[in-house]
């Protein structure tokens, strides 16, 4: 074993792993657990997101399409198989197909499509996906949504928490390790400059499809996540708000880092909950969307790094 | 016949009223390749200002003439904040008019209130006339007439006056215009106003026709305004007027006879536009290359 | 020396990049035709570019009448007295002959319709085609509408982007006529690589070589220096 090659990053990254393995020993308390299983979900879900925008240069507003397919499939099939590990894996595994299916499909059809046109058909299509959910009410519940048994044994909460850390925690080194391999060079290269890399001759479009393939996977990954969490599905896994969400986390967080959109994922789920409380204090509170928005398109023009590629940047200046 | 000829009716109304919000929206792009996804937030507050003007005054025609301002301001605000530090740089372009956006939508909400409205046509335009066997329904003649006169009074502009040679010549060439001495900010400034101005002014015209107005329709309407813009061809005024009558149409039969299919025949249809001929249907050309 | 109209001094510009003009310098004096020479690529085109403020400027001056004109926005440079035909002719395809006409037009004053007749009698086709779109020409024809185009304001100094580009020898030397003709109205900076073109038109011949102005004189003595025009040039 070469441990001593690891980077010193890695190193810092695996200590934080296991701070979050104790962590359920420390904070007992359900409320904050769920608030971190959250976090950790939509780390996932930002991380996803982070490998097209930040990484590829791809905007997509329909990211939520994946989310919704994960937490459906996983939902329906734990409803209507029963609630145990065997029809888990059945849900979440055809969840992960459709995404693939879903993102191939899409992908060879409109990547090669200039960005706006990318940005409004995904955003268009994620609609068509949040009417399908709502007319198809036999199977989903329509917007009422239907609630579901967990298997036994990630009934316990902290059972769950260790399940969602342990996937969140794989997929942030797997897509560390992509994003840092050759192919997450022509994806940063693309990113920079599409013509150049095709006159590289490189195939853009096949890597971009590749992209929207892993992540519309993951996304799907954090779909499955969302729906144990919540142990209910309804239409609101569709929702436009959800690719607002995600946006939030990757800008704010910062883009192209993988860190930044779990930070992102952090703050955006921690202010949820504390705007929410604080809503009966003023009314501005409940309209956060209104905060959240101002500050976003403060945070585009001014600080289009966000917070982990502002710092990033003031420490590479500090160093020449 | 009598079906055929509302539902024709119906899709032209409701074409015209996407024709008036997608065809600033083209003229935008087309002129600065800047794609505006707040545009849908100008119709939701001409709607909106509009309707409370028209609901407190009980004058029709001065809720047209609020919505009409509300759109001009904005249309400076938008142009002037959100889309002018930006320029030139589609990702941040795209990110910030979707988050302006959704400031709109919510701030609807605040100034409003969270609910829904319903608005109903104004007395001179409420009802129907009779014409042989058919029913025509007064509020969508009155949208068509609008609709139309808009256009022919655009077009003329277009293309009888030097302003809008000038739009025109900008959106094939906007580096050979400026050098023959037209300051295209400005120009651009303008079509950005006046496209705001008739985004509002659809919104306006679009409450009583659907008789219920809410928050969520700025998102909704962008979309459509998109689509239609995406099947016109970017940067083509008459591609946006028929691309929105065939979309106006394409929805009127669809939600008739496969209701099921309503929703998603817009999609569909840009979809197939967007694989088989991406320039859209009716291509602006561009200078000698 | 006589005062110029418009004076480069050791400019340099980057197009993104790549620095594309390394040490520019020029002057062109009223009345004459100034013919940029050189090899594909040596930078002439960004040269005009960079004079109608297409292009921003690094390091340098650009005066036009005395007056500092570098890195000005390109339709205020326009509006002082520059026209600009650029190497695609910028024709705006869905307007007709006539609309294109229109759009260059900025004052409508007697002055200009007599220059806007002068030039129609120079080139008879735009009047015969007067309606016709301007995508659905023929190449010399967009060529003449972007020259009249430029000229048809009272421009004092239009710069010409290769006009023989393309062109049928027959069509050429209609163009080179009318530059001679033009030579009456305005001064001309001429970007060309036709030499024969160049040498009947031009006063004065400056060559470009690497983004770089090496080397200046007069037309005719060019046209016997043999070396010269097989080195810079690749006139054999």
């Amino acid at each position: 074993m070469n441990i001593q090659n690891l980077e010193k990053s890695t190193w810092f990254y695996l200590c934080i792993t296991l701070l979050l393995f104790i962590l359920p020993m420390v904070i007992t308390e359900r409320s904050l657990q769920f608030i971190i299983i959250q976090i950790f979900i939509f780390g996932i879900f930002a991380m996803s997101y982070d490998l097209l925008l930040g990484y590829t240069g791809i905007i997509s507003f329909g990211h939520v399409i994946f989310f919704g397919l994960g937490a459906y499939t996983t939902g329906i099939a734990l409803d209507r198989l029963g609630a145990t590990i065997g029809s888990l894996v059945i849900g979440a595994f055809i969840g992960v197909l459709l995404a693939a299916f879903v993102s191939l499909l899409v992908g060879m059809l409109t990547l090669r499509l200039k960005s706006h046109f990318y940005a409004m058909l995904t955003l268009a299509l994620s609609g068509l996906f949040l009417v399908a959910a709502e007319k198809w009410r036999p199977m989903t519940g329509g917007n009422d949504g239907f609630t579901f048994r967990l298997p036994d044994i990630i009934r316990e909460p902290n059972h769950l928490y260790i399940l969602c850390l342990i996937f969140f925690v794989l997929i942030f080194f797997g897509l560390r390790r992509l994003t840092n391999s050759p192919f997450g060079k022509v994806l940063m290269a693309i990113r920079e400059n599409e013509n150049r890399t095709t006159s590289l001759g490189y195939k853009v479009v096949y890597y971009k499809v590749i992209a929207s393939i892993v992540s519309g996977v993951v996304a799907s990954l954090a779909g499955v996540l969302y729906a144990l969490s919540l142990r209910f599905v309804n239409t609101g896994v569709f929702a436009t708000d959800l690719t607002i969400d995600v946006l939030l986390m990757t800008i704010i967080g910062g883009v192209g880092t993988l860190i930044g959109p779990i930070i992102g994922a952090g703050l955006v789920e921690l202010a949820h909950h504390w705007l929410s409380s604080l809503a009966d204090v003023h009314w501005i509170f409940e309209r956060w969307i209104i905060l959240y928005g101002t500050l976003y398109i403060l945070v585009v023009i001014f600080f289009p790094l966000g917070i982990i590629g502002t710092i990033r940047s003031k420490l590479a200046g500090r160093n020449k | 016949m009598d079906l055929i000829i509302n539902l024709v009716i119906n899709g032209l109304a409701t074409g015209m009223l996407i024709f008036l919000l997608a065809s600033g929206l083209t003229l935008i792009f087309g002129l600065m390749s800047v794609l505006n996804f707040a545009h849908g937030g100008l119709f939701i507050w001409g709607a909106f200002t509009g309707v409370w003007a028209y609901q407190t005054s009980g004058s029709f025609t001065l809720g047209i003439g609020v919505a009409i301002v509300t759109g001009l301001v904005l249309g400076v605000i938008t142009e002037k904040l959100i889309v002018r530090p930006v320029y030139g740089n589609h990702i941040q372009q795209i990110l910030i008019t979707l988050g302006f956006m959704l400031v709109l939508q919510e701030f609807i909400k605040v100034v409003f209130g969270p609910n829904q409205k319903a608005v109903f046509p104004p007395a001179f335009l409420e009802g129907s006339f009779i014409v042989g066997d058919i029913v025509f329904i007064k509020y969508r003649i009155f949208i068509i007439i609008v609709g139309l006169l808009v256009f022919m009074v655009a077009s003329y502009i277009l293309r009888r006056t030097r302003i809008g040679l000038i739009v025109r010549a900008g959106v094939m060439d906007k580096e050979m215009i400026q050098t023959l001495g037209v300051n295209i900010k400005v120009i651009f400034m303008s079509v950005f106003m006046i496209g705001s101005a008739l985004a509002a002014l659809s919104g306006m015209l679009h409450a009583p026709y659907s008789g219920v107005i809410y928050a969520e329709m700025g998102l909704e309407f962008s979309i459509l305004a998109f689509i239609v813009v995406v099947i016109g061809g970017m940067g083509s005024f008459t591609g946006s007027m028929l691309a929105a009558l065939l979309v106006g149409l394409a929805q009127a039969f669809m939600a008739y006879y496969f209701p099921a299919l309503s929703l998603a025949v817009n999609m569909i249809l840009m979809t197939i536009v967007l694989i088989f001929k991406p320039q859209g249907l009716f291509k602006v050309e561009g200078g000698a290359r | 020396m006589m005062s110029s109209l418009l004076s480069v001094k050791n400019v340099e510009a980057f197009i993104q990049q790549y620095h594309i003009l390394h040490d520019i310098s020029l002057e062109v004096q009223s009345g004459e035709v100034t013919v940029l020479l050189g090899r594909n690529g040596a930078g002439k085109t960004t040269t005009l570019r960079t004079i109608m403020g297409l292009n921003k400027v690094s390091k340098g001056d650009i005066t036009y009448n005395g007056e500092q004109i570098i890195n000005e926005q390109p339709y205020r440079i326009a509006n002082k007295g520059i026209g600009y035909v650029p190497e695609d002719q910028g024709i705006f395809g869905e307007l007709t002959v006539g609309e294109n006409m229109r759009v260059a037009v900025k004052k409508e004053d007697e002055r200009t319709t007599k220059r806007m007749e002068w030039i129609l009698d120079l080139f008879p086709d735009l009047k015969k085609y007067w309606k016709k779109q301007g995508g659905q020409l023929s190449g010399g024809q967009k060529q003449m509408l972007a020259i009249a185009r430029a000229f048809v304001n009272e421009n004092d100094l239009l710069l010409i982007d290769e006009p023989s580009k393309g062109l049928a020898p027959i069509i050429v030397e209609k163009v080179t006529e009318s530059i001679q003709q033009m030579k009456e109205h305005a001064t001309i900076l001429l970007v060309e690589q036709n030499f024969q073109m160049a040498s009947n038109t031009g006063d004065h011949f400056y060559i470009i070589d690497d983004g770089q102005t090496v080397l200046n004189g007069k037309m005719n003595e060019l046209q016997e220096n043999q070396e010269l025009k097989r080195k810079y040039l690749g006139i054999l």
